[in-house]
């Protein structure tokens, strides 16, 4: 009742802020719906980047990088950082109104060419013209499925099976390299009494689909994997049955606790000892403490079968911009930027140290560890990004549930993957 | 006097003096500018911040939308849709359940906690306190702090040791027999103190009076519970209905933070699947759809509550 018994005149101001209030959030409603695109106004002089970098590091990062930029010259960028997940719902809103932001932090192949197929992005082939050494894969990534370059790609990074070296020495056990090596690797650490395989799918479902895309890749190579992904192929085919027939060897090896907590524990789990080996990408480095890092090592997936050309996932990161950017050279003279090695170098520096440059001649984090994935990725026949990205963030859902139940029950794989099937047919048609 | 007087002459509106005399006189009927904006202002924010997002709602749930390309009209196709998806079942299904368990529960749990704490003893405010505390947490929060207890190895795997009931330990959240029912726990451990306070309520304003002369008459205690308290409650139940109905079927915030609907949409509402297809799969026509089997939901469980309780009434 005390909140009522404000003198009245406090009471009035109160309420006429509520009404102004009120009256701003009438605005932005019009700010969509007024102002068509590029209605020939001039260069603006400020470019707009919208990051979904936001973690601490990378976010810090970011604000070097475009510092550094802004430093150069020309337009000056201005960076907006939103939650990750927050940007990835609202992209598709960003890119249809009608004044969007200029150049977004996004992921190469088949996320980016979904907007590409939408005429959402703008075309980038001038700003290639200035960047011949990159690599054929990244060019190939980097190309909408009209023959546009629509992305400009800067880092990437790699899955590996990581472990920690004084672990595997005390277990008596070396890295493997086939399949029946790593088995066999699995059997010694599981006589030891530890879980030899981490895994963390409580909250981050999604870390099951790094299995189904290396099983798949190893088994049945990257171009069937990634026609599977693109809804040309059908998931109950015995060739994608072969994948989990495969994985379920190793099953018992997983670490039950696995499915309660998500990726971020599952590295403790792992570097604590807890469990043996985990299939992660890179990025886990940055929930784990520095001085741990040192212990830290990886293996390349082993390699099931000799005649299928090995190929690797290497996630790639970038920029694209929106079709509708009023000042064209401006974010075409930013993305060239970014492309440069010195840009990469730049990020790459200020942020945990384990993504690598796209630019061939930017130099990566100089620790073994780092050069090691470089190594395994430079000499991979074929890259593949990751189950998303290869596909779209639609049917990263349809394969979280079909993978974590195969991990509950694996005597219903028939089932399970008609329903998954059921369930991308669906994501497709939409 | 004069009143009387001009009255006349009002009428034929020529007299221009006549004017704002009339207003003053009439004063009280005719709207002060300043009541019109406090209903008008409101209005307009309403209508474009919920009344027209909700048609749009309607308009959705018959397109296929991705967000990227225009709407496309599919008619009922989307409902139809529903009737074979294996998801949609299972979403039904368990908000079914969550409506019954947690409803009921939070009913009975409330409505006996307030029983037992309505009366005035020493420390009772403490205890009411700590029933009412999990309200003031945001329901993310309560999430976490579950999380915390249900991990392996946690306070609730511990407890089940220490009791002896060691093989009954199962990853609570990941597995499918256990996930929705690990959640309704949390979820009814706020819900007990809001409804308990909603009770409280009620019973302060029962008349002590009606207690004394049913005591007199020798009612026992659960007669004068059966025939004095609850008969009194009704306007409360009313109240503790619509709110436990809403509550149910826009329970999303601790379903989400806890399991995301999983493991393999064992845990999923239809707010859950609502919001999964909406912004996951961006079948942003289909979660429309969805939207208004909920909305439809809802509305004919208060309706037909509270046409039941209007008719009663009168």
């Amino acid at each position: 009742m005390t909140g009522l018994a404000m003198p009245l005149s406090d009471r009035r101001t109160f309420l006429k802020g509520l009404g102004v209030l009120g009256a701003a959030t009438l605005v932005p409603g019009c700010a969509t719906s007024s102002k068509s695109p590029g209605s020939g106004s001039a260069p603006t002089g400020q470019v707009a980047l919208q990051s979904n970098l936001s973690s601490e590091q990378a976010k810090a990062a970011m604000e070097k990088l475009v510092a550094a930029y802004n430093k150069t010259g020309g337009s000056q960028v201005k960076l907006n950082t939103v939650a990750s997940e927050i940007f990835r719902t609202q992209l598709p809103t960003y890119l249809t109104s009608a004044n969007p932001p200029d150049v977004y932090t996004w992921y190469a192949g088949s996320v980016a060419d979904s907007y590409a197929k939408k005429d959402l992005l703008l075309d980038v082939s001038s700003v290639w013209d200035s960047m011949g050494n990159y690599s054929k894969a990244m060019q190939t990534l980097s190309t909408s499925s009209a023959g546009q370059k629509i992305f400009v790609p800067t880092s990437y990074y790699w899955w590996g099976m990581f472990y920690r070296k004084s672990n595997f020495a005390k277990w008596g056990v070396t890295p493997p390299k086939t399949w029946d090596e790593f088995v066999a690797v699995c059997k010694t650490i599981q006589g030891k009494g530890i879980p030899p395989i981490g895994i963390g799918l409580g909250d981050t479902p999604w870390v099951a689909s790094a299995w189904f895309d290396y099983l798949n890749i190893r088994i049945n190579g990257a171009p069937f994997h990634r026609q599977l992904l693109a809804g040309q192929g059908n998931f109950t085919d015995p060739k994608v049955k072969a994948v989990f027939t495969k994985w379920r060897e190793v099953l018992p090896y997983f670490d039950p606790k696995g499915k309660s907590f998500p990726f971020q524990e599952a590295t403790s789990a792992l570097l604590a000892g807890k469990t043996g080996m985990f299939l992660i990408g890179t990025f886990f480095a940055d929930s784990a403490p520095k001085d741990a890092l040192d212990d830290i090592d990886f293996f390349q997936f082993p390699i099931i079968d000799p005649a299928v050309p090995v190929a690797e996932e290497a996630p790639t990161d970038g920029y694209f911009a929106s079709k509708k950017v009023q000042d064209v050279d401006g974010v075409k003279k930013f993305l060239s930027w970014l492309a440069t090695a010195e840009a990469q170098e730049i990020y790459v520096q200020n942020s945990s140290g384990t993504a690598i440059p796209a630019n061939p001649d930017g130099k990566s984090a100089d620790t073994p560890l780092v050069q090691k994935g470089k190594a395994m990725i430079e000499g991979a026949a074929e890259i593949t990004q990751f189950f998303n990205r290869d596909s779209s963030d639609a049917l990263q859902p349809t394969a979280d549930a079909a993978l974590t139940k195969f991990l509950d029950k694996p005597d219903q794989i028939d089932k399970i993957l008609k329903d998954w099937q059921a369930a991308a047919e669906k994501v497709f048609k939409a | 006097m004069t009143a009387t007087a001009v009255e006349p002459q009002s009428a034929t509106g020529r007299d221009p003096a006549a004017g704002p005399r009339r207003t003053k006189r009439n004063g009280p009927r005719r709207v002060s500018p300043l009541i019109l904006a406090f209903v008008l202002v409101p209005f307009v924010v309403e209508a474009v911040w919920v009344f027209w997002p909700a048609l749009q709602g309607f308009w959705l749930a018959l397109t296929s939308w991705d967000g990227l390309s225009a709407p496309r009209f599919v008619g009922f196709g989307n409902f139809s849709d529903m009737v074979s998806d294996p998801i949609f079942r299972t979403a039904l299904k368990n908000t079914a359940i969550w409506l019954v368990l947690f409803g009921g529960l939070s009913v009975i749990g409330g409505f006996g906690m307030a029983l037992l704490l309505q009366r005035e003893r020493r420390g009772v405010g403490i205890y009411r306190a700590a029933l009412f505390t999990p309200v003031v947490f945001s329901l993310v929060v309560t999430a976490l702090i579950w999380r915390v207890f249900y991990q392996p190895d946690g306070l609730v795997d511990t407890v089940f040791r220490t009791v002896g009931l060691g093989n009954f330990i199962r990853p609570w959240l990941a597995d499918p027999d256990t996930a929705l029912y690990a959640v309704i726990v949390p979820a009814l451990w706020r819900q007990i103190g809001y409804v308990m306070v909603l009770y409280l309520a009620g019973l302060k304003a029962v008349d002590p009076a009606l207690y004394e002369a049913a005591k007199v008459d020798g009612a026992s205690a659960w007669q004068r519970t059966r025939y004095v308290t609850i008969p009194q409650l009704k306007g409360v139940n009313s109240v503790v209905l619509s709110v436990i109905v809403i509550d149910s079927l826009r329970s999303f915030d601790i379903v989400w933070s806890m399991t995301k609907g999983g493991p393999y949409h064992s845990s999923e509402l239809l707010s859950t699947y609502m919001y999964s297809t909406a912004f996951q799969s961006t079948q942003l026509g289909y979660a429309s759809a969805l939207a208004v089997v909920i909305f439809v939901l809802a509305l004919a469980v208060i309706l037909g509550y509270l046409i039941r309780a209007f008719r009663e009434e009168t």
